[in-house]
């Protein structure tokens, strides 16, 4: 519930119309052109839900009902760095849980949530598959394993990824 | 197609390749629990208490979803069977409520049944409840999804039958739930509370709300919906005596599992405390109550009186388009044979005469032509005129159906968006009052591409080219001038209508109630003709506000026509009816019901008997015909409710209402459908039938009926389209249309593509510019129409609790520039002015609405918008225009 309205007034309303507009009548096409929309936005904003329900002659409930079933679609900006904590079986057991709540505090954020200033969103996942390095974390596409206090604090307190 | 057998519990059965397993053992008696199955639904296997056992391999399936094929061996009750069963069933028990004993969906909770059929007592699994508010804020349907069991149904039955979309899923696993778009409440959404799903809901997830702790209904009654034209089949639930809740009727060819918010919840008029329960005499002024011999007595001398002092055309009877077919049989036998008049008409008047005048001459037959089965066929669609959302619900359910999921092309022609123009391929939005040149239009460039059927219209019409011949005129540049619509596409629009296989044309009010009305309704049928959309298939379909405006008009409760549209002036007609009921039938044409209201203001008219119609309220210019009833000697009221006419009359009878008498409703497509008696009549009320009856016998002219069979058999013993309809007891009665001889004369659709008359006339309409829109004086056009929540004059839905509760105030609907232009704001106070008359009220702006056109609701007391309306009488139909007048509008400041 954090920080819709900053991200909110970047998007551009317009550029999603336009590519709506390049779908009209293709019923089969709602899952790509909500993929794009969330290429180009980051998430899809729901009032664009009734314009892509009319574009393609289906139901706005129908639309919402897709977009909600997919984990991998979201409605609400993220940020630009996604946090995803392990909460696998080898992870939970070498102390996951700690790395999580440590992540927590350094965030500011809870799961599922996105930190005011857009730069994290938090995530958990079921396993990333490098039990051998319990426990684990991704920032976007790379992997921080073997972790503990100090290393999560040496992660977040560098600031940014990288 | 081969037949497949399978062995079916040991039994060897056949069905169609494609015949589900539950279909086929539904057929063979062989019963299989569902709790997400409904015939009227496409399948998806959601719950899985349909499983079977396959005993060749072992595998369960889901009967409702899985086709036979050769060699099947299944056993529907095997050990494994009912040992899943048990187990899904537990599963959906562990997350439901134990509120078993409160919940009001009492025994016709599905869910239930099954446990209890299944013996399943105790839960072994945990308990996992999914709580959840209850939402219950509009006056409708409550909604309780801690009792959800995720069948889809409710979803499916809004997106398939309904097409309304206000639901689906949201979320998935355990959060998932139906939910309306951002899962905000009912009334915030697109819903229209028709309560389809209520009626689908095999838990007591949604149920109707205001009837918490009634209990389950005692006894079913499967009778009529008295709303609009549709004629849905409703299941009355009845305990103690009364109605306590309203379904569909699974069954119904028509309903197909659905109604509208009128027809689910607009019942409960018939238990309103205003409901008039005794006969009531006015005294020097003052209603008092009497009893029926009083009442009947006082009738009788005032009729003897009357016809003895200034003749029986000083007599008048108003019929009523709310009453049985029976009812208004007897009650224009009354009129001609008892009093010795020919002053009878209906309500219908006011807003169909024009679709029975127009078809009448161009294809000689009164009505719609087609089914609604047809209707959903056909793969072209064009609605003009018409809001069949609010008008005829079916009928938009069945086009949407079309539209969305048959792939047929839909054409919207209205100058106002209406929630058809959702599914449209083309939405056009003439000029008001521009019809006959769009229809002409379209018409010549049909012809002019040569796309219309040659073969029908030279086998089965006359006087075509010299139809085709006035049509010069309306090439697509004159029509676009006209019309104020593009000419690629009117072509676009004459294109689809000419290229569809099948094709429909639905009209309404928007088209009869214009000035030019006939001619319009003409040009449609002319255009029906043009593309061979009559009789084999498609058709026209000529909507009506009531529910037995058709029957009303059948049965002869015209001022011109014997029942069956037999012309009074015509003296081998009434010789007919004369031999069969042995007295004299006038010969003059009587008067109309604009006519009647005249002719009581000069004077011409001293008594009129009105059953059922609130005339005050439904006639144009109602400050007139108050003075006009006030100008009567004598004024009987037959009527449910004290309506605003009832109070000018001398004596009011309690009338009984749908739910409290037998006989027969037509509706809008000629179906003649049986009325079931559920309840007893409230107080001392009686059937109109029998006041009719009783009144006759007073003065000494007793009708030798003793129930509405004895009445039907007379009708079908006289009214040609009639014949054959015995009034059984058992399924809605329809004439078989398909199989019958085609002249058969109960084919009374047409269908077999044969005209009554032979042919059908193709006959030249001219466009005039419309005398009803906006002028320089009034530079507005209104235009009037009615609401969802409310119906007809509101006798009976504005003293329905649930519907009054969402009836809208009656806002003028305008033009977000106009309103700037003239400094009004949203919700400011407005007069409007016409040359007949003025009235304030609030406005409301609306970006949708075309700048110079308004939109008020009519049939609200307060104000009354037929007060701007004029009384003139139009073309043959002897009609007001009652769709738009020209007004000027201004805004009232608050200092005045």
């Amino acid at each position: 519930m954090t920080v819709k309205t900053k991200k909110k007034s970047k998007v551009d309303l317009k550029q999603i119309e336009k590519i709506i507009a390049g779908y009209r009548g293709k019923r089969w096409a709602l899952i790509p052109l909500v993929q794009e929309i969330q290429e180009k936005a980051g998430f899809i904003p729901p009032e664009v839900i009734p314009s892509i329900a009319g574009a393609l002659n289906l139901f706005p409930s129908q639309v919402q009902a897709v977009i909600t079933f997919y984990a991998q679609l979201y409605t609400k900006p993220r940020g630009r760095n996604i946090v995803r904590v392990c909460r696998g079986t080898a992870c939970h057991v070498r102390g996951g849980n700690s790395i999580l709540k440590l992540t927590k505090q350094h965030l500011g954020i809870e799961e599922g949530q996105t930190s005011e200033d857009m730069e994290y969103t938090l995530e958990t996942v079921a396993c990333i598959g490098v039990c051998a390095l319990a426990p684990n974390l991704m920032i976007n596409k790379d992997t921080y394993g073997n972790l503990n206090p100090k290393k999560v604090a040496r992660i977040f307190g560098r600031g940014k990824k990288e | 197609m081969e037949s497949i057998t399978i062995v079916l519990n040991g039994v060897e059965v056949s069905g169609n390749p494609g015949t589900t397993i539950l279909d086929l053992a539904r057929e063979s008696g062989v019963y299989i629990p569902t709790l997400c199955h409904d015939p009227n639904l496409a399948s998806t296997g959601a719950c899985r208490l349909c499983l079977v056992e396959d005993e060749r391999s072992g595998a369960l399936l889901a009967s409702c979803v899985a086709p036979i094929s050769a060699g099947m061996t299944i056993n529907t009750n095997s050990v494994k069977v009912l040992e899943h069963r048990k187990k899904i069933l537990k599963l959906m028990l562990a997350s439901h409520p134990d509120t078993c004993m409160v919940c009001n969906k009492g025994n016709r909770c599905q869910l239930r049944k099954l446990a209890t059929e299944m013996g399943i007592g105790l839960i072994e699994y945990q308990k996992i409840p999914q709580l959840d508010i209850i939402e219950e804020v509009n006056p409708f349907i409550e909604r309780d999804l801690s009792k959800c069991i995720l069948c889809g149904k409710c979803i499916r039955a809004d997106q398939e039958l309904v097409v309304e979309g206000a639901i689906d899923y949201i979320n998935r696993g355990t959060q998932a739930k139906p939910a309306t778009l951002n899962d905000v409440p009912l009334e915030k959404a697109e819903c229209t509370f028709c309560g389809a799903c209520v009626a689908i809901c095999p838990t007591g997830a949604i149920m109707e709300k205001e009837s918490a702790y009634t209990g389950t209904a005692t006894n079913v009654v499967t009778t009529i919906c008295p709303y609009c034209g549709c004629g849905c089949s409703i299941s009355l639930g009845i305990k103690d005596g009364k109605v306590v809740h309203a379904q569909p009727a699974p069954d119904s060819p028509i309903n197909r599992g659905t109604l509208c918010v009128r027809g689910s919840y607009g019942y409960d008029f018939i238990h309103s405390p205003e409901r008039l329960k005794t006969p009531l005499i006015k005294v020097n002024g003052e209603l008092q109550e009497a009893s029926w011999e009083e009442a009947l007595s006082l009738i009788a001398n005032e009729i003897r009186r009357i016809k003895k002092e200034h003749g029986a055309d000083a007599l008048a009877v108003f019929g009523s388009t709310k009453c049985t077919n029976e009812e208004n049989y007897l009650l224009q036998k009354f009129a001609r044979g008892v009093l010795g008049t020919n002053n009878i008409d209906n309500g219908s008047r006011l807003y169909s005469s024009a679709s029975r005048i127009g078809l009448g001459a161009s294809i000689g037959y009164a009505g719609t032509t087609g089914s609604i089965d047809a209707l959903e066929r056909s793969k072209a669609i064009m609605v003009i005129g018409a809001n069949p959302e609010i008008s005829a619900p079916i009928v938009a359910y069945a086009i949407k159906r079309a539209a969305r999921y048959k792939g047929a092309e839909l054409c919207v022609i209205d100058p106002r968006w209406t929630p058809l123009a959702q599914f449209a391929r083309y939405w056009l939005q003439p000029k008001v009052g521009t019809d006959i040149a769009l229809l002409n239009g379209m018409a010549k460039v049909i012809i002019d591409e040569k796309k219309y059927d040659v073969e029908f219209v030279t086998r089965m019409t006359d006087n075509f080219t010299q139809w085709a011949k006035s049509l010069e005129k309306y090439t697509p540049a004159y029509v676009e001038h006209v019309t104020g619509i593009p000419r690629n596409e009117i072509q676009a629009a004459a294109r689809m209508l000419a290229g569809a296989e099948e094709a429909s044309i639905i009209y309404g009010n928007g088209i009869t109630q214009h000035a030019t009305g006939t001619d319009a309704v003409i040009a449609i049928a002319n255009l029906a003709m043009l593309t061979g959309n009559l009789g084999r298939h498609g058709g026209i379909f000529a909507l009506q506000r009531e529910n037995n405006a058709h029957g009303a008009c059948d049965m002869g409760t015209l001022p011109g026509f014997l029942p069956g549209y037999k012309s009074i002036e015509n003296a081998q007609h009434r010789k007919k009816y004369e031999e069969r009921w042995g007295i004299q039938i006038p010969s003059q044409t009587g008067l109309t019901a604009v006519e009647m209201m005249e002719a009581a203001l000069s004077g011409k008219v001293k008594g009129i008997f009105i059953t059922g119609e609130n005339v005050i309220a439904s006639f144009p210019q109602p400050s007139k015909v108050k003075k006009a009833l006030q100008n009567l000697e004598f004024l009987v009221i037959s009527d449910m409710f004290l309506t605003e006419t009832a109070r000018m009359a001398n004596v009011i009878l309690p009338a009984a209402s749908f739910a409290e008498k037998e006989g027969t409703f037509t509706n809008f497509e000629g179906r003649v459908q049986r009325l079931h008696k559920a309840i007893e009549p409230c107080g001392e009320s009686l059937p109109d039938s029998e006041i009719i009856m009783r009144i006759a016998a007073k003065l000494e002219s007793p009708m030798p009926y003793t129930s509405s069979q004895q009445v039907m058999e007379e009708i079908e013993e006289m009214v040609p389209f009639y014949h054959y309809l015995a009034y059984r007891d058992t399924e809605p009665i329809e004439a078989d249309i398909e199989g019958n001889e085609i002249n058969a004369p109960s084919n009374r659709r047409l269908y077999n593509g044969l005209f009554p008359s032979g042919f059908g006339r193709f006959s030249a309409v001219e466009y005039t510019p419309p005398t009803d829109v906006a002028t320089e004086k009034y530079p507005f056009t209104l235009l009037v129409g009615s609401v969802l929540f409310n119906f007809g004059t509101g006798s009976r839905s504005s003293r329905s609790k649930r519907l009054k509760q969402f009836r809208p105030e009656a806002l003028l609907e305008m033009n977000n520039n106009d309103a700037k232009r003239l400094g009004v704001k949203d919700g400011d106070k407005i007069k409007i002015t016409s040359t007949q008359g003025e009235l304030t009220t609030t406005a409301k702006l609306d970006a949708k609405l075309q700048p110079g056109l308004l939109f008020m609701p009519i049939s609200f007391p307060e104000p009354p918008a037929y007060e701007l309306f004029d009384t003139t009488l139009y073309h043959q139909a002897k009609a007001p225009a009652l769709k738009s007048c020209a007004v000027k509008v201004e805004r009232i400041t608050d200092d005045g």
